[in-house]
């Protein structure tokens, strides 16, 4: 049942024909296309275009300049830390010559104290009984 | 149609009216006609209307020529534009009233095999459907758009789609059997 209600629809909704005189009447409506406008560029205009050799070059010249600068920080705060871990390490040097030599002296002074004799004692109750 | 137009395929008549030939837009208007104007007097009833809306449609197109990608697209953007058109249109209040059917809208094409009777009740039926129901029938049963194309022609899920083919039909069947065109199922 629905399949007849449905071909009836295909068979009564067949496409109908426009009016003969329809294509002509869109044609005539259309607007004009608009052409593809060449752009003119004025002399005043190119002048104004072409950039400077400043307006050139200013901005890489800049960043290179920075990065030289950078560069030159850089390497002159790296010195100045190499430098300050070399006198670190010759004062710990110069600290550590001075303990080794205190305790050299201190070593003799020990040594010297075991090489002497030791002192005599008077037998004092040995024949009191 | 110059014989370079009747030789260029589809595709290169696509891209020759986007070009700006005038002569290869005409034969994309003569080929789509038909069925633009079709969609438009079946939704709206009345041949004077459709004119001006398929006008519209052809119009838009030649603004939009750059965006069609292929005749396929054409095709679809054309049946797309022409349904969307005729609902707006149908939807102001001063067209919201069920529309008068053309006598001559009911008239069967002398090819066709339709009861003729048949036919003309079909149309008139049709025209008291909503706007949106309408154009979903249309595109259906004339244009042969399956479900998701018509859904996305229309811009609505898939499933109004089918709950409207689904009433419609209900609906029209009914209306069918009241006037006595079929007869109801025991």
């Amino acid at each position: 049942m629905s399949q007849d209600i449905e071909n009836e629809l295909r068979r009564a909704l067949r496409p109908v024909d426009a009016p003969a005189d329809f294509t002509a009447r869109v044609m005539r409506a259309l607007p004009p296309r608009p052409a593809s406008a060449e752009v003119v560029m004025l002399d005043v205009v190119r002048s104004r275009a072409q950039p400077s050799w400043w307006s050139r070059f200013s901005t890489p010249a800049a960043l290179a300049a920075s990065l030289l600068v950078a560069i030159m920080a850089g390497r002159h705060v790296a010195l100045e830390h190499e430098e300050r871990q070399q006198l670190a390490g010759l004062e710990a040097s110069r600290k550590l010559m001075q303990a080794l030599r205190v305790t050299s002296q201190k070593l003799d002074l020990v040594y010297e104290a075991m090489q002497r004799p030791p002192p005599v004692t008077p037998p004092a109750e040995e024949n009191r009984s | 149609m110059t014989p370079l137009h009747s030789q260029a395929g589809h595709s290169s008549l696509l891209q020759l009216a986007r070009r700006g030939d005038i002569q290869a837009f005409e034969s994309l208007v003569r080929q789509h006609q038909a069925s633009v104007f079709s969609v438009g007097y079946r939704m709206l009833g009345r041949r004077d209307v459709a004119e001006d809306l398929a006008q519209e449609v052809f119009l838009q197109l030649y603004r939009r020529l750059d965006s069609i990608e292929s005749m396929e697209h054409l095709g679809f953007w054309l049946r797309r534009v022409v349904a969307n058109l005729a609902i707006d249109w149908l939807r102001r209040p001063a067209h919201s009233a069920t529309q008068p059917i053309d006598d001559e809208l009911a008239m069967v094409a002398p090819e066709s095999d339709c009861d003729p009777l048949m036919s003309r009740a079909l149309s008139r039926l049709l025209g008291e459907l909503a706007p949106a129901a309408r154009a979903v029938m249309v595109l259906r049963y004339q244009e042969d758009l399956d479900v998701a194309d018509i859904a996305t022609a229309l811009d609505m899920p898939v499933n109004t789609v089918k709950s409207h083919i689904k009433r419609s039909l209900t609906a029209l069947r009914g209306k069918m059997i009241g006037a006595q065109l079929i007869e109801e199922l025991p």
